[in-house]
């Protein structure tokens, strides 16, 4: 078998396991819809390494593999296949979904044991990693933007799992649509190109491109500009960012697969696999870089205030992305991708660990009720300092290498692209600051009350409260379960952190300046034509004066969080107070969900309620009505037949009538 | 075996009223069956790219040209394969509760799918305009009966006396614009005749055209509805009986924007052309208009309603772009949209009988204890948005894509209409299925039989969102000779082939 037929069973057995759940969910015995789900994610992760294996049998310059199996919808000019493309980058994100949700089926599949939904959870999360997986795989713009839309609803789903929270539900409507407003971008992409190219292909896209588009032409920039309306949608860049946080209301693993390792970095996939494109339109391509930057640094200011734990890695996210924005809009494709995967296996693992500790809290996730879980999270709490070291960039971890990459290569750019390094290193002491300030804020200082009884070996339990509407959570439906989890008791989810906690302190390694360059030889053939890849090198030299400054920064920052949270506690609280306003702003995420409202969502209700219901439709509508109706009722008073009677004896006759006539047709029809 | 397709169903209604009082609904339902498989098997049977087939052309009253011509096309078949299947589904559906005065009931439904399912048929003029109001009188009978006095609206006999001087005023100006164009077009000389074929042979092609165009254009935009022409769509929906209004919205609304295809565009080509934008912008006005309307409503029939208006707005659309891809995605969307309606108005009937309103704020938390009601409503309601991988996104794609082609700005407008489509009708599944249980005790899942018309309507969604080609190929065979005319009077080129992307 080749490669395209492993991709086949890649897509397939995702699939297949999310189906087999569905249909038998009501069969299934205690914890067998995990072990189904897990396995079936395994196995495609076994196929995407076959994939791989297969694709290296290649030479390098034939790496681009296509399969289709039948027409979905080609007629008039418009040709879609149902098929897919297999080449280096997207085996490369296969390897990464496939692996990281094999280790978050698994820890689920001890995390969610008490919830009243696993069946479902389990049915859903397969079929957002077949989402994810056709997404990636697609042949074609249309195919994509059905992967593309399949893991929005995947997204939605999970989000409104426990859909008896109002919160949660809401929050999965404005995920679904922000993301609705992205596949719009995609779709009006696709009919541009369709104009402009006049193929759905994408390898056909990329090859005629160059003679189809001018460089930096208007078309071109507009192409651009919606491909990343669907990115920025996707991967919770400004101003379409705004559900990312919200969508903290699903289940912590839903947040560590979906919203940190792998959905919400299909934006950088996509910039990513349209390069040519973008090289082709400088303009929206810069675009993209400062809207990532801005980004970055935005979410990073916020993540330093909020106190609610999940937000606070969902925030980091949205700031990691930004990174990985900047760095395949500048042309830094390969580091882009490098930290795409690094960010993958650190963020899944802090999430992990989140979920872990918010267990331990049974189910609070303020910080400020948390504190002192050193002794009793000793599994735990490694966990939490790994993926924070990596996070903020620690010297050796994976994420000094990659998050390095990108900026030393916005440096050997030059120019404007300076901006784009200074900026990533202002981002970069921010996110060590912040990371750190998730570990001190849960593992040190005096134990809190559940740290204290977890301490004594018992998991505290509590009645939970939603904390936003003070509704007592409706447990029926799963949330949060009658038990609750923590690594320390649940084999499945040690292994799985394990596992994570090796990949986010070493998978760096793999990718050394001037020592070794796994993913750059890798990645190679996809970006082999590309101008910017080609023509700035960061030398090795550079990179190393790069990861020195990293280093020296990433070390700056954990002292300050250090200083801030554990030297002095009562600090921070007193600048808060001192710079209220600033504080507040961050806090309240520079208030883009009022923006929002106001600008957008506001006008259309008063548009709906105000003009169109009540006056178009009751008055202008109405009145029509009411004329053409009054006419025919006024004709019928004179009648005095009773209404209903009016009614029965009228549509009677016009029957009969048409009976009659009928008949008379036949008849006359017949005598001719 | 297209006369069988026509009549099996009228057949079996009066069939049915001979059968014991509980029986009458399974009696009229197994014809709908037998008039599913005759559908089906002329599907097969359907050779892509011969024009018009399984025809029938009697002579009926030679003296005033009028034959009982019926046929189908690649445009056709499918519309009616879907009357065929929506059909049996609602019986079968208001069979398992057997309503008042079964034989009756049956009966009109029977004679409402013979109406239809003729009038995707007719190839004659006057042969429609019969069919067309064969197919829409049962239904106001079945309205005005059976249906309910609601809160706060007319009741169920005003509501249908609204309607029906609406459609009735369509009616009547459609049948004086049918004879009039058989008459001035046979003025040349030529003998008078109601076919379409012959008609668009002899061709109206005078100052007339616009007059005529604008009589049936106003019956069919009343029927689909269109903004402005929705007039009597709030009180009927209010009010209807529900597993009537679904086929109602499923398939009649059809037959409205069937007819431009059948009618408007072949007879009047540069009528069709001259008022290619008003149609156009009419269509984008409707999306936005029946989509803002829906999420502002509170009554779920009402949501249906509107988000049926903003979805007739895309197949008008698709229509009027006057390309072939346009077209090919407007029928495709009318075949979705048949299908979709029905299970979605279904289930609000479900609804809407266990917490006795249509009150949207009254339902919710379903889901916990109707788990597959609660999967099939998403399946649906994923359908109903258009979500990319169903069917539907295709058809919007294609109408899109024939609307940016001639227009970029109404096209992206209506793009917004797929935005808020989202919110509207996951609006709808939210407040039903999700959040607090609003009566605790009420809740329940969906009996075996009613899960079951469910489940097949879904199956049948789901094997269209895998292969939407089925349809299109067959659509694309006749959308473009249809199309020819009027697009060349408005300086298009019909043919997309000519221009890129076809395949190598």
């Amino acid at each position: 078998m080749d490669a395209v037929t492993f991709a086949w069973l890649v897509l397939a057995f995702p699939l297949a396991g999310s189906i087999l759940i569905s249909l038998s969910f009501k069969l299934l015995p205690r914890r067998a819809a995990g072990y189904i789900g897990t396995a079936a994610i395994a196995i495609a992760f076994g196929f995407a390494v076959a994939a791989l294996i297969g694709l290296l049998s290649h030479p390098v310059e034939e790496r681009s593999l296509n399969g289709a199996l039948y027409d979905y919808a080609a007629v008039a000019g418009i040709d879609v296949e149902l098929s897919i493309l297999v080449d280096p980058l997207s085996v490369f994100m296969c390897l990464i979904v496939t692996g990281v949700s094999t280790l978050i089926h698994l820890y689920s599949l001890a995390y969610m044991t008490s919830d009243r939904g696993y069946n479902r959870f389990f049915a859903y999360l397969n079929f957002f990693v077949f989402s994810m997986l056709l997404l990636i795989l697609a042949g074609n713009l249309v195919l994509l933007i059905v992967g593309w839309a399949f893991v929005g609803f995947a997204s939605y789903a999970l989000i409104s799992f426990w859909y008896r929270r109002t919160t949660a539900t809401a929050a999965g409507m404005k995920a679904f649509v922000i993301n609705v407003v992205g596949d719009i971008g995609l779709v009006l992409a696709a009919f541009l190109i369709l104009r402009e190219i006049g193929v759905l292909d994408l390898t056909e896209i990329f090859e005629k491109a160059p003679e189809d588009l001018s460089v930096n032409s208007g078309v071109a920039v507009a192409i651009g500009l919606l491909l990343l309306v669907g990115a920025f949608a996707k991967s919770a860049q400004i101003p379409l960012h705004t559900w990312l946080a919200d969508a903290m209301e699903g289940p912590t693993p839903v947040s560590a697969l979906i919203h940190a390792a792998t959905m919400v970095t299909a934006g950088v996939y996509l910039i990513a696999r349209f390069w040519p494109i973008f090289e082709l339109a400088p303009t929206a391509a810069d675009i993209a870089a400062f809207t990532g930057l801005a980004t970055l640094l935005f979410a990073g200011t916020v993540a330093l205030v909020v106190t609610d734990l999940k937000r606070v890695i969902a925030y980091s996210t949205i700031s990691q992305i930004g990174y990985m924005v900047v760095g395949v809009s500048i042309g830094a494709y390969t580091a882009g991708l490098f930290h795409l995967m690094t960010h993958a296996f650190f963020k899944a693992l802090l999430f992990m660990a989140a979920g872990s500790v918010i267990a331990a809290m049974a189910a609070v996730q303020d910080l400020d009720k948390m504190g002192g879980f050193r002794k009793a999270l000793r599994f735990t709490g490694p966990m939490l300092v790994i993926g924070a070291l990596a996070l903020a960039a620690f010297p050796g971890t994976s994420g000094f290498f990659s998050k390095d990459e990108i900026l030393v290569f916005a440096e050997a750019r030059g120019g404007m692209y300076m901006i784009f390094a200074i900026g990533g290193y202002i981002g970069a002491l921010m996110t060590a600051v912040y990371s750190f300030r998730i570990v001190y804020r849960v593992l040190s200082g005096p134990p809190c009350k559940e740290a204290a009884e977890l301490e004594q070996g018992h998991l505290a339990h509590g009645e939970p409260v939603n904390p936003k509407t003070g509704e007592t959570e409706d447990t029926d439906v799963g949330f949060p379960g009658s038990e609750h989890w923590i690594a320390e008791r649940a084999r499945p989810m040690r292994v799985a952190m394990s596992i994570l906690a090796f990949l986010a302190l070493f998978a760096g390694l793999v990718q050394v300046p001037g020592v070794t360059h796994v993913i750059d030889s890798f990645l190679e053939p996809v970006f082999a034509e590309s101008k910017l890849a080609e023509d700035y090198h960061p030398t090795v030299a550079a990179e190393w004066r790069g990861l020195a400054i990293g280093a020296v920064i990433s070390i700056l920052g954990i002292l300050l969080a250090r200083y801030l949270w554990v030297t002095n506690p009562a600090l921070p609280a007193r600048l808060a107070k001192r710079f209220r306003r600033i504080h507040d702003f961050c806090a309240n995420a520079w208030y883009f969900d009022k923006l929002i409202d106001v600008l957008v969502v506001r006008p259309v209700q008063a548009f709906g309620d105000k003009i169109a219901d009540s006056f178009v439709e009751n008055k202008v509508i109405g009145t029509f009505a009411a004329i053409a109706t009054g006419t025919v009722r006024g004709a019928g008073a004179a009648v005095r037949i009773s209404q209903s009677g009016y009614l029965r004896a009228y549509a009677m006759v016009l029957l009969l009538g048409l009976i009659g006539l009928g008949i008379y047709f036949l008849i006359a029809g017949g005598g001719a | 075996m297209i006369n069988l397709a026509i009549w099996l169903p009228a057949v079996g209604g009066l069939a049915a009223c001979l059968a014991p009082r509980r029986a009458v609904g399974w009696v009229s339902f197994i014809f709908g069956l037998g008039a599913l498989a005759i559908a089906i098997a002329m599907t097969v049977g359907y050779e892509s790219g011969s024009g018009l087939q399984y025809l029938v052309d009697e002579k009926w009253l030679p003296d005033l040209g009028v034959g009982y011509k019926v046929g189908i096309d690649g445009i056709s078949v499918f519309l009616v394969l879907m009357a065929a299947v929506v059909w049996p589904a609602a019986t079968a559906w208001s069979a398992i509760k057997t309503p008042d005065r079964p034989a009756t009931w049956y009966l009109l439904l029977a004679i409402g799918q013979s109406g239809a399912i003729g009038a995707f048929c007719a190839q004659d003029l006057l042969l429609f305009v019969l069919f067309f109001d064969l197919m829409l009188i049962p239904f106001f009978f079945l309205f005005g009966a059976w249906g309910k006095n609601p809160d706060g609206g007319l009741g169920a006999s005003a509501a249908t006396i609204k309607m029906m001087v609406f459609t009735l005023f369509g009616s009547l100006l459609m049948l004086v614009a049918a004879v009039a164009t058989a008459f001035i077009s046979s003025e040349g000389g030529s003998p008078l005749t109601f076919s379409i074929s012959a008609i668009t042979a002899q061709g109206v092609r005078d100052s007339s055209e616009i007059w005529l165009f604008s009589f049936f254009a106003l019956a069919f935009l009343i029927k689909m509805p269109v903004f402005p022409f929705h007039g009597w769509m709030r009180d009927t929906y209010r009010s209807a009986p529900l597993p009537a209004l679904a086929l109602f919205t499923a398939v009649l609304s059809k037959v409205g924007a069937y007819g431009f295809i059948r009618v408007c565009l072949p007879l009047f080509p540069d009528a069709t052309a001259e008022l290619q934008d008003v149609m156009m912008i009419l269509a984008v006005v409707s999306i936005i208009y029946g989509s803002v309307m829906a999420f502002s409503q509170d009554n779920a029939r009402l949501v249906a309603g509107f988000s049926s208006i903003a979805q007739m707005g895309f197949v008008l659309l698709g229509i009027f772009a006057l390309r072939a891809d346009g077209l090919d995605g407007a029928v495709l969307q009318m075949v979705n949209h048949g299908l979709v309606v029905v299970p979605m108005m279904l289930i609000i009937a479900f609804l809407a009988e266990r917490v006795r309103s249509d009150d949207l704020s009254k339902m919710g938390g379903l889901a916990f204890r109707a788990p597959f009601l609660a999967a099939i409503f998403l399946v649906v309601t994923m359908a109903v948005l258009a979500l990319p991988g169903s069917a539907n996104f295709v058809g919007e794609f294609y109408v899109l894509r024939g609307a940016f082609e001639v227009d970029i700005t109404l096209a992206v407008i209506a793009s917004l209409g797929v935005a808020m489509a989202g919110f509207y009708a996951l609006r709808l599944y939210q407040l039903s299925m999700h959040n607090r249980e609003i009566e605790a005790d009420a809740s329940a899942e969906i009996s075996t039989g009613r899960g079951a018309i469910l489940g097949a309507l879904v199956a049948v969604i789901v094997a269209l969102a895998l292969y939407p080609q089925l349809i299109l190929e067959r659509v694309d065979d006749s959308a473009e000779s249809q199309i020819a005319p009027a697009a060349r009077s408005a300086g298009q080129t019909p043919a997309t082939e000519a221009s890129v992307g076809s395949r190598p």
